[in-house]
């Protein structure tokens, strides 16, 4: 962007110049940037090909740099309309995540506890036979596959179809249980359809951004460079409400902590004030809203086979006003110890009728013991504000997998799903086990166990196979060591996919060397229902084979080959456009393979040749059928719902034994546990191992600096960890946070397996925790 | 009589007026407490998170100002006015007033920068505005003979356009980040030394692309994962 200038004439014809090209810089941001990304990079014979990022779910656009056969370098792709050329670090440097030296590239199997290199045919042979071999000695119910948020499409589809339509179980569960089971539930309940209404344009229309919890700086930092865009450009304010002071709390304009947990008076709160100062929508909520109200004290799961069913129960205007009166600003600064000032602050935004609010968020209100009450309650706000499924007024659930939307939520890989409905209808079998070619009678109309109850089963016996595909469940899992002694008892049989051994490889009786992202063909979905096509571009290590082709080799020896006709050239398109099937409606209609293979990925609903960016709303969405300007027709009645959900306590609060919360996070280097970040040097170097963050004021009372080993102690079991003090994070007084990165510093050994009673997500930001200088 | 009715009416339209503006300002004093800017529950500042933001209000004027190519300064002089590489720079000009605090003498030039018609040279932007003691670091050099020989040797400084791990992707930060946090003040604008100028100022979070290559922590050595798979 810079130039020279010389003569003084000269100089003001090129300001003039310059100011103009600077407005178009900014105006397209990214596109510019990218070019001169390029400038950096020799000429060589470089081929630049298109995908999504292979981590987050904010699914940036990148091109790869492909030079011989190895892929070399990265660059933000300028067309893609979520990052306009614009990465983070992890991005620009993911093609290195591909080529750690110790790349998993031949199969192992446990042999009197050695591992011995096998040939994948005999692998292969082994788990079909294992497979066989256990639902004729324990039923159909004692085989399980456990997979993944980094799932592609096709990978979801063929377990889904393998399990639910072939085998006859409903044993299919996703890390993504893990961490965005609260906002599917949130959908369903408030919505009554899955993700979210709005898109991440949002962001260039809103003047308001209130983050929920969400520390949007490291964790969508694509997303969060895009608002600081629209801050220089149009002045928007930029609010971070939450628990810990971050990087995103330095660059907000006002920061706001509250107390674990009471997000939800908060949010309430909120909503007192605003039906309080008569800033309600009246002929919007009259129009398209209901009130209802579900059972409270739930409990928080801690026990085996716990069970929860909401009883919803539809309550009025009146009835809803006066439960709020417990939420009066002042009442709750008690229990959240925000100021009534700021709860008032915050609510006179989302009531000014003149201001677009978004709102964003993701771990903090789904990883949550009330997750889908917290959900719900921030789309209270909006509903009664009427300030939804327009540009720049959003409410946005940010995802943290690069296909936790595209492949668990809309292939449908959770124990109760089908890519279209859920198994309890009868209707919704019917049309899956037509499309999946089996008898609709294979299908069992009952849930089996969420992944919490799923590890559970396999400590108990009940499940007796497991496979699990790209995750990691023995550094994510709450309360790490019951389910990792689960695993590891006798009569269990484990077997992992991944492309590093892992923790979790180390409980696998067989170990399969997986292909990786661009090492193979596939789609991921993002956050913004945009779904993207890579294709394959560089050759897998060794004998390592696509997580897809894995699966429909088993199905094929397991006997399914009339299902999983697919041809190896060919297996990704076919499996795609057989998954579009189930979609085939306005609602959900995903775009055809060759527009997604033409474009930075398409975001669905896709009808008649156009994405729809705005859902519920009839200007933008076709689906609308009622007339009216807005029409929520995932409810039969085409109403959204306000749900009364009140303020309760968390699972596990400090007491005099232990007298520290505990918080736990990521941090911008590192992504999911590292076992890919880990092995890119630059990331690694930059963050080489996990800490615990204190407040400087308990460091200062308990002696502790910066580099001290400290040791956290739970009801669980205790860790040691060096100290980090005013680093990266200052947690709040009497808090301690805990990045999960690091898997030779497991902190889920001690963090609580307690979760959110409809929605089964743990809670990871809450427990109790003593903590001792060491 | 009708004078009187005048008079009468006058005041009964004063006193309308005034209720009315007074209602109208009643409700106003209202809603503006309503959005009342509440500095008393003060955060906690992040040394190493918040400069990164400091100048960002200056990033677009950064990105559209031309270089003057005549005044540029270069990382060599750079280097040269510091006794080693992250060492504070000296003063190589006079001091005005010995006895003068910061932030009436050197924040003047330093603060923001600009073109200086005696020296014929860009101001360079202080990263740390707020420490207005700024000779108890920053000193000037009165002479160039030396009391004594020196062994002392400078380390190798960190050279430019080697720090990133793949073809054209961001470069790691070669240096420390205390009292240099704030990314823009020697990274943009036509006091920052060509070499290190960064070309996209308006990219605000710089440490999501850009990390330290140089983290103070805890050598745990090479990662090596402790793995039956690997034995």
């Amino acid at each position: 962007m810079y130039t020279s200038v010389t003569g003084r004439r000269s100089f003001i014809k090129k300001m003039a110049m310059l100011s103009a090209m600077t407005a178009a810089a900014t105006m397209f941001p990214g596109i510019i940037f990218a070019k001169e990304q390029e400038e950096g990079i020799p000429k060589g014979n470089l081929d630049w090909k298109k995908a999504p990022c292979r981590f987050c779910g904010v699914g940036c656009g990148v091109l790869v740099g492909v030079e011989n056969g190895k892929a070399v370098a990265v660059k933000g792709d300028p067309k893609s309309p979520v990052n306009k050329g614009l990465c983070c670090v992890k991005g620009y440097h993911s093609v290195m995540a591909m080529y750690g030296k110790d790349r998993l590239t031949k199969p192992l199997v446990k042999k009197n506890g050695r591992y011995v290199e096998t040939s994948m045919k005999e692998a292969l042979d082994l788990i079909a036979s294992k497979m066989k071999e256990t639902i004729k000695d324990h039923g159909k119910d004692a085989v399980s596959i456990y997979g993944s948020g980094q799932w592609t499409i096709p990978d979801g589809y063929v377990a889904s179809k393998l399990f639910k339509g072939c085998i006859g179980t409903n044993n299919v569960e996703a890390n993504a249980r893990l961490c965005m089971a609260s906002a599917v539930t949130g959908f369903l309940t408030s919505f009554g359809i899955d993700e979210p209404m709005g898109c991440y344009e949002d962001i260039d229309h809103a003047d308001v951004f209130i983050l929920w919890g969400n520390n949007m700086a490291e964790m969508h930092p694509v997303l969060f460079s895009r608002m600081l865009d629209q801050r220089l450009k149009r002045g928007v304010k930029i609010i971070d409400l939450a628990t810990r002071t971050t990087r995103t709390s330095m660059a907000a304009d006002r920061s706001i902590l509250f107390l674990p947990q009471t997000d939800l008076a908060v949010a309430n709160a909120i909503c007192y004030e605003i039906i309080k100062n008569k800033w309600v929508n009246k002929s919007f909520v009259e129009k398209h809203c209901n009130f209802s109200k579900g059972l409270t004290n739930m409990g928080y799961g801690l026990e085996d086979k716990y069970k929860f069913k909401d009883k919803p129960e539809k309550i009025s205007f009146k009835e809803y006003e006066n439960f709020l009166e417990d939420y009066t600003p002042e009442k709750v600064e008690k229990i959240s110890g925000v100021s009534a000032k700021d709860i008032k602050y915050m609510a006179s935004f989302y009531g000014d009728p003149n201001k677009k609010v978004m709102s964003l968020w993701c771990m903090g209100p789904n990883q949550h013991s009330r997750g889908t009450w917290m959900n719900n309650l921030i789309y209270n706000i909006h509903l009664l504000t009427g300030k939804i499924s327009t540009p720049g007024n959003s409410p946005f659930s940010l995802t943290g997998q690069p296909s936790a939307c595209g492949t668990v939520r809309e292939v449908g890989t959770l124990t109760h799903k089908l890519p279209h409905g859920v198994v309890m209808n009868k209707k919704h079998r019917e049309f899956a086990a037509k499309i999946w070619d089996v008898p609709v009678e294979n299908i069992s109309p009952k849930p089996t166990y969420h992944t919490v109850e799923m590890f559970r089963a396999l400590d108990r016996g009940d499940i007796r196979f497991m496979w699990i595909q790209v995750t990691n469940p023995m550094v994510t899992m709450p309360k790490l060591k019951r389910y990792r002694d689960g695993a590891e008892k006798e009569g269990r049989f484990i077997v992992v996919s991944d492309i590093y051994p892992t923790p979790t490889t180390d409980i696998a009786d067989v170990i399969l060397p997986s292909a990786m992202w661009v090492e193979r063909e596939g789609m991921y979905g993002n956050s913004e229902r945009r779904t993207q096509y890579f294709e394959q571009m560089v050759n897998p290590p060794g004998e390592a084979m696509s997580d897809t082709w894995q699966l429909v080799e088993v199905a094929k020896r397991l006997g399914y080959e009339k299902q999983f006709y697919y041809k190896e050239e060919t297996h990704i398109e076919e499996i795609y456009t057989e998954y579009r099937k189930h979609h085939d409606n306005k609602k959900h209609n995903m775009a055809p393979l060759e527009v997604l293979k033409e474009n930075p990925g398409m975001q669905w609903p896709y009808v008649e040749g156009k994405p729809t960016q705005w859902r519920f709303n009839s200007k933008y969405d076709p689906a609308c059928s009622n007339g009216e300007e807005f029409h929520f027709y995932g409810k039969p009645d085409g109403k959204a719902i306000i749900w009364q959900r009140p303020y309760e306590p968390a699972a596990e609060e400090p007491d005099e034994q232990y007298p520290y919360w505990l918080n736990t996070g990521r941090v911008v280097e590192h992504w999911h546990t590292g076992s890919m970040t880990r092995r890119i040097p630059v990331l690694h170097k930059a963050m080489p191992h996990s800490y615990v963050e204190l407040n400087p004021n308990d460091a200062k009372r308990l002696q502790i600096k910066t580099g001290d080993n400290v040791r956290l102690t739970t009801r669980r079991g205790n860790i040691v960890l060096p100290a980090s003090v005013n680093q990266r994070g200052v947690p709040a007084p009497m808090q301690v946070f805990v990045p999960f990165f690091d898997e030779n510093m497991l902190i889920n050994e001690i963090t609580l397996d307690s979760f959110c009673p409809i929605s089964k997500e743990p809670d990871y930001k809450k427990c109790a925790v003593q903590i001792e200088k060491v | 009589m009708r004078k009187r009715l005048g008079v009468i009416s006058l005041f009964v339209i004063l006193f309308v007026a005034f209720i009315t503006i007074w209602n109208y300002s009643y409700f106003k004093g209202k809603e503006e407490a309503y959005v009342p800017i509440d500095n008393s529950r003060l955060i906690p500042i992040i040394p190493s998170e918040t400069g990164v933001f400091q100048r960002s209000e200056y990033a677009l004027d950064y990105a559209s100002m031309p270089v003057d190519k005549n005044h540029e300064r270069v990382l060599d002089s750079y280097y040269k006015n510091r006794a080693y590489h992250g060492a504070p720079p000296s003063i190589p000009h006079p001091v005005s007033d010995e006895r003068n605090m910061g932030d009436n003498s050197c924040l003047k030039c330093h603060q923001n920068g600009g073109f200086t018609e005696k020296y014929k040279a860009y101001a360079p932007v202080t990263p740390h505005p707020e420490m207005i003691n700024c000779r108890q670091c920053h000193v000037s050099q009165n002479t160039s003979s030396l009391f004594k020989e020196t062994s002392f040797r400078k380390i190798v400084v960190p050279k430019v356009g080697i720090n990133n791990a793949l073809p054209g992707s961001p470069p790691v930060i070669p240096h420390q980040l205390q009292l240099r946090e704030n990314c823009l003040a020697c990274h943009a604008g036509p006091s920052a030394p060509k070499e290190i100028r960064v070309t996209h100022p308006e990219r605000v979070n710089c440490r999501q692309c850009h990390v330290l290559n140089n983290k103070e922590v805890k050598d745990i050595g090479i990662f090596i994962k402790k793995n039956k798979a690997n034995e």
